[in-house]
C-alpha cells in the first residue's frame, strides 16, 4: 500500500490514470487507494486536484468504454463466460440480466463503489444493447462521483493518510489471510468434486469422426445428437451441431420424458 | 448428464471434445432456430 502512495506521488498523473483504467478493466489494482493519495498530493500542492480529477476521469471513461464495447461485440458470450464461475450459470445469466434491466441505470451510478458490480456494469450495458450515448452519460455520472468522492477524501484528511495507510496495511493482512483461506477451501472443494464425479468416467467416449461416420452411415436413424450446455442460446446466429437438440439441464426430469430410448444419445456441450 | 442419462436406462455416449472439435473437424453445424432462442431483454 505504502508502495502505491509512493508510485503515485512519484509519477503523478500518470499513475492515477494508469491504476485508474487498470481497474476499470478489472485489473486488481485499487483505484480507490491511488485517487486518496492523488487527493493528498493535491492538498500539499504536488499535483492539482482539478487535473487529478480530469485525468482519473478519462481514464476511467476508456477503460469502461472499452468493456462496453467488448460486451457490444460478445454479446452474452461474455456474461456467459463471467456466470460459468456461478453454480447455476443458466440462473446467473437470467437473473443478472433481469435485474439490471430494471435497474441498470441506477447501477451504472453506484457501481463504482460496488466491487464486483464494477466489472460487470460496463460490459452487461454493452450486451444489453444499451445506447452508447446514454451509456456514456450515466457512466460519466458514476465515474465523476467516485473520482471526486476518494480524491477529496485524500485532499481533506491529507494528515491522516498516513495513519489510514497503517490501518490499510493491518487489514491488509487480514484480508490476505481470507484469501488464502478461501482458495485452500475452493482447492479442497475442487478435490472433493474431482472424487465425486470419477464415477463418470464409466460413460464410453466417442470421437467426433467416429460419430460423423455413423451419423453417414444407415444407423443415422438410430442416433440422437443432444446439446446439454449449461447455458442456453441467447445470441441470433448460434451455432449446434446440425440436427440436435437441447435438454435444459436444470430442467432434466421432464426433458428425460421426451427422450427415445431406442436410440444411441451422444450428448456434447462447449 | 451422460452419466445420468445412463442410470435412467439410456445408452449414453459422451463426444470428446463437445462442440469445439465438431467444429474444428468442419463437421456440418446449423443455426440455432429461433424458437430455441432464449430472449434476454435488451435496452434496444
Amino acid at each position: 500500500m505504502n508502495d502505491l502512495f509512493a508510485f503515485v506521488a512519484h509519477h503523478g498523473y500518470l499513475a492515477v490514470a494508469a491504476v485508474v483504467f487498470s481497474e476499470a478493466i478489472d485489473l486488481p489494482l485499487p483505484a480507490a487507494v491511488a485517487l486518496i493519495a492523488a487527493g493528498a498530493a493535491g492538498a500539499t500542492h504536488s499535483l492539482s486536484l482539478a487535473s487529478v480529477v480530469a485525468v482519473a476521469l478519462c481514464a476511467m471513461l476508456a477503460g469502461d468504454c472499452l468493456m462496453y464495447l467488448l460486451g457490444r461485440s460478445m454479446g452474452w458470450r461474455l456474461l456467459s463466460l463471467i456466470c460459468k464461475i456461478s453454480i447455476n450459470p443458466e440462473t446467473c445469466i437470467l437473473r443478472s440480466a433481469e435485474s439490471f434491466y430494471k435497474r441498470g441505470r441506477v447501477t451504472l451510478l453506484v457501481s463504482k463503489f460496488v466491487p464486483g458490480l464494477n466489472a460487470m456494469a460496463p460490459p452487461l450495458a454493452g450486451s444489453m444493447n444499451m445506447r452508447f450515448s446514454q451509456f456514456l452519460a450515466l457512466d460519466a455520472g458514476g465515474a465523476l462521483l467516485y473520482i471526486v468522492c476518494y480524491s477529496v477524501l485524500g485532499y481533506l484528511f491529507r494528515d491522516l493518510v498516513a495513519s489510514i495507510t497503517q490501518g490499510v496495511q493491518t487489514a491488509g493482512h487480514a484480508v490476505a489471510i481470507v484469501v488464502v483461506c478461501a482458495f485452500v477451501g475452493y482447492l479442497a472443494y475442487r478435490l472433493w468434486l474431482y472424487r465425486k464425479n470419477r464415477v463418470y468416467r464409466v460413460v464410453p467416449r466417442v470421437q467426433v469422426a467416429e460419430l460423423a461416420n455413423r451419423l453417414r452411415s444407415e444407423e443415422a436413424d438410430r442416433i440422437l445428437v443432444v446439446d446439454v450446455r449449461s447455458h442456453g442460446y441467447y445470441d441470433s446466429g448460434a451455432a449446434r451441431i446440425r440436427g440436435s437438440v437441447r435438454i435444459e439441464p436444470n430442467n432434466l426430469p421432464t426433458e428425460i420424458e421426451n427422450l427415445p430410448k431406442t436410440k444411441d444419445i451422444y450428448v456434447y456441450c462447449t | 448428464m451422460a452419466h445420468l442419462l445412463r442410470e435412467k436406462g439410456f445408452n449414453a455416449f459422451i463426444i470428446v471434445g463437445g462442440l469445439a472439435a465438431w467444429r474444428k473437424a468442419g463437421e456440418p453445424l446449423e443455426v440455432v432456430p429461433h424458437d430455441d432462442l432464449v430472449h434476454l431483454p435488451t435496452f434496444s
